[in-house]
């Protein structure tokens, strides 16, 4: 089922968990986006982010195989691109200065992903 | 003027001695010189005890010295006068033949400090009373009938009420002391400071034991640990000192130093600051007693620590099952076989799980992971071939999750359909990668499947991602061959 608003819109999912990742993508799939990239690691992650060509928005998890995900956050915030977190850490698991953006809670579903995305792109149901 | 002062002295009814600090004789009157028999030339200069030794080596006789000894201690120590209502002391005299004797006597004592210009005491003046005499007649009236008028008269009611302070000072010393051992050797740290300096009068051992055995006594706070009034300390105790009202830290951060010198380390202290009133109300000093809390706060830490981390995992294994429920579903819409293929999953990541648990999550060797996901197949028909490759738990639980599909794949369409199939597992290990080859043999002929189904997809997405390496399957004539490189040590990125 396509998503007015999310349709075509390219995301980029910092997941360290193939399976987790593989989730992911299938529910973007489903929701009408386009995968821009995934990255397993944060070095990878900003090496994509590093060109011109850049996702209209970031799906990140918080830890990534033992290391904190904000240096793609701060990368992101810098370019202006909207960001949601996931994290197995509940409530209070983002870190001062980032609660403001969207905090999705392990596991996750679709319409709570979507709903996040929209959220976070400033997209209204109508 | 000190020419007349000492002439009153020696001309006083009133027997005084005058001590040094060591207890040797420094002069006297000669009312003391009666009392005690002995001339002037035969004490001065030498120490009262080897003089008077209270009647020799009995048990008695040495708690006599002891009691007026003590008396002088608490002089030197208080700076205060010291009284002994009623003490027995016999002493050495010259009987009428002129032969030494040990004659009972009793006596009633003040001791009093005399300072020099400084303030340093350097003498005792004892004011001594020989009340033998008294103590005497008591005794001998005490046993007659008609005693009664006659011991009033001979004061008896006195002495026994003398007897009675002193006995109340000696159990009243000895509380005292029991008090001060308990405060010594209590296990929560103690000290009182005092004045506006928060100067250390006293502190215990765990309270040295805690700031690192430095020299405290006598010395203000901010000399004694220097690096302690800027932690906010200084200010605590300065409102206590102001307001009169006892300060209660919980858990509060110290930095303190081991030692003179010595390195900083982090405590967690409970403790009081209780303000010491004087007799007027006013604020003297500060009792300071607490106990770290460290190893609590620390263990606390830890716990919340592994909480978080036990969440994490949780929330990450759900995630990943919901993963495996999702796309097992999508290649299997048929009930029976999406309950089949989840449940054989499950069984995988459970199974690495497992293995992982034995090592407490510290990693798993490469032959023991591929055992643990292959034996259902039968353990002569997968055969292993490599050196032991430890690997680390998420290394573990991705090649678990690839054997299992590889197995399972094998299974179904490739070389353990049939009776004599057979897979070749060699591995080795090269510049820290890891070159694995899964050789079927013997099966039945395979072809590239039209479609890649989920497990396919899940080996390569499982090597890429989280193996960081590169794989290849390859549906040959003789049976599937897939090829595996990974770093055994991830890099970054």
């Amino acid at each position: 089922m396509s998503i007015p608003g999310l349709a075509g819109r390219r995301i980029l999912i910092v997941e360290d968990e193939s399976l987790v990742a593989m989730l992911l993508e299938t529910m973007l799939e489903d929701m009408g986006c386009v995968l821009f990239g995934t990255a397993s690691r944060v070095p990878e992650a900003v090496e994509m982010l590093s060109g011109d060509d850049l996702p209209d928005a970031a799906l990140l998890d918080v830890n990534v195989a033992g290391q904190t995900v904000y240096p793609v956050a701060e990368i992101l915030k810098a370019k202006g691109i909207p960001m949601v977190f996931s994290t197995g850490y509940g409530q209070g698991g983002l870190s001062d200065g980032w609660e403001t953006h969207p905090n999705l809670q392990k596991p996750y579903t679709e319409p709570m992903i979507q709903q996040a995305l929209m959220q976070a792109l400033g997209v209204t149901t109508a | 003027m000190a020419r007349d002062m000492a002439r009153a002295f020696d001309a006083s009814p009133n027997p005084y001695t005058m001590l040094t600090t060591d207890f040797r004789y420094a002069g006297m009157n000669q009312a003391y010189l009666d009392a005690v028999g002995r001339s002037r030339s035969e004490l001065i200069g030498n120490n009262l005890f080897e003089i008077f030794d209270a009647g020799g080596q009995s048990e008695q006789a040495r708690e006599n010295v002891r009691q007026l000894k003590n008396s002088f201690e608490r002089v030197l120590q208080t700076g205060e006068p010291d009284h002994l209502a009623l003490i027995h002391y016999p002493i050495e005299v010259r009987g009428p033949d002129g032969e030494p004797r040990i004659e009972d006597r009793y006596w009633s004592a003040t001791h009093t400090p005399i300072r020099d210009g400084a303030g340093e005491i350097v003498y005792i003046l004892q004011h001594t009373t020989d009340i033998t005499e008294l103590q005497n007649l008591r005794k001998r009236v005490s046993g007659a009938k008609d005693s009664v008028a006659v011991a009033d008269l001979l004061s008896s009611n006195v002495l026994a009420r003398a007897e009675h302070l002193q006995s109340d000072n000696l159990r009243l010393q000895s509380e005292r002391n029991r008090l001060l051992d308990i405060f010594m050797q209590a296990p929560g740290f103690i000290a009182v400071l005092t004045g506006p300096d928060f100067v250390f009068q006293m502190h215990n051992e765990a309270y040295a034991a805690l700031v690192g055995r430095r020299d405290l006594t006598g010395r203000p706070l901010v000399e004694a640990l220097p690096e302690v009034p800027a932690q906010g300390f200084l200010d605590l105790l300065k409102q206590v000192r102001e307001t009169g009202t006892a300060f209660e830290g919980r858990a509060m951060p110290v930095q303190l130093s081991s030692g003179p010198g010595g390195s900083l380390r982090t405590h967690y202290l409970d403790f009081v600051y209780q303000p010491l009133k004087d007799s007027d109300g006013e604020v003297a000093g500060v009792f300071v007693q607490g106990h770290d809390v460290t190893d609590v706060v620390l263990a606390g830490e830890r716990q919340k620590l592994m909480i978080d981390e036990l969440n994490h995992r949780v929330k990450n294994t759900l995630a990943t099952v919901q993963s495996i429920a999702m796309q097992t579903a999508r290649s299997h819409g048929e009930p029976r076989a999406f309950a089949e293929g989840f449940q054989a999953r499950l069984m995988a990541l459970s199974h690495t799980h497992n293995l992982l648990t034995r090592s407490h999550w510290e990693g798993a060797d490469l032959a023991e992971v591929l055992r643990h996901e292959t034996e259902a197949h039968g353990l002569t028909r997968i055969l292993p071939n490599g050196p032991s490759v430890a690997l680390e738990p998420a290394q573990a639980l991705s090649l678990g999750m690839i054997f299992h599909e590889l197995a399972t794949n094998a299974a179904k369409h490739g070389a353990l359909t049939s009776g004599d199939g057979r897979v070749l597992v060699d591995w080795a290990l090269e510049n820290d990668e890891v070159k694995l080859v899964w050789q079927e043999l013997d099966g039945p002929r395979v072809t590239t499947p039209e479609h890649r189904g989920f497990g396919s997809r899940l080996i390569e997405r499982n090597v890429r991602h989280d193996l960081a390496g590169q794989c290849s399957l390859d549906y040959s004539d003789g049976g599937l061959v897939f090829r595996l490189t990974f770093p055994l040590e991830r890099r970054a990125s």
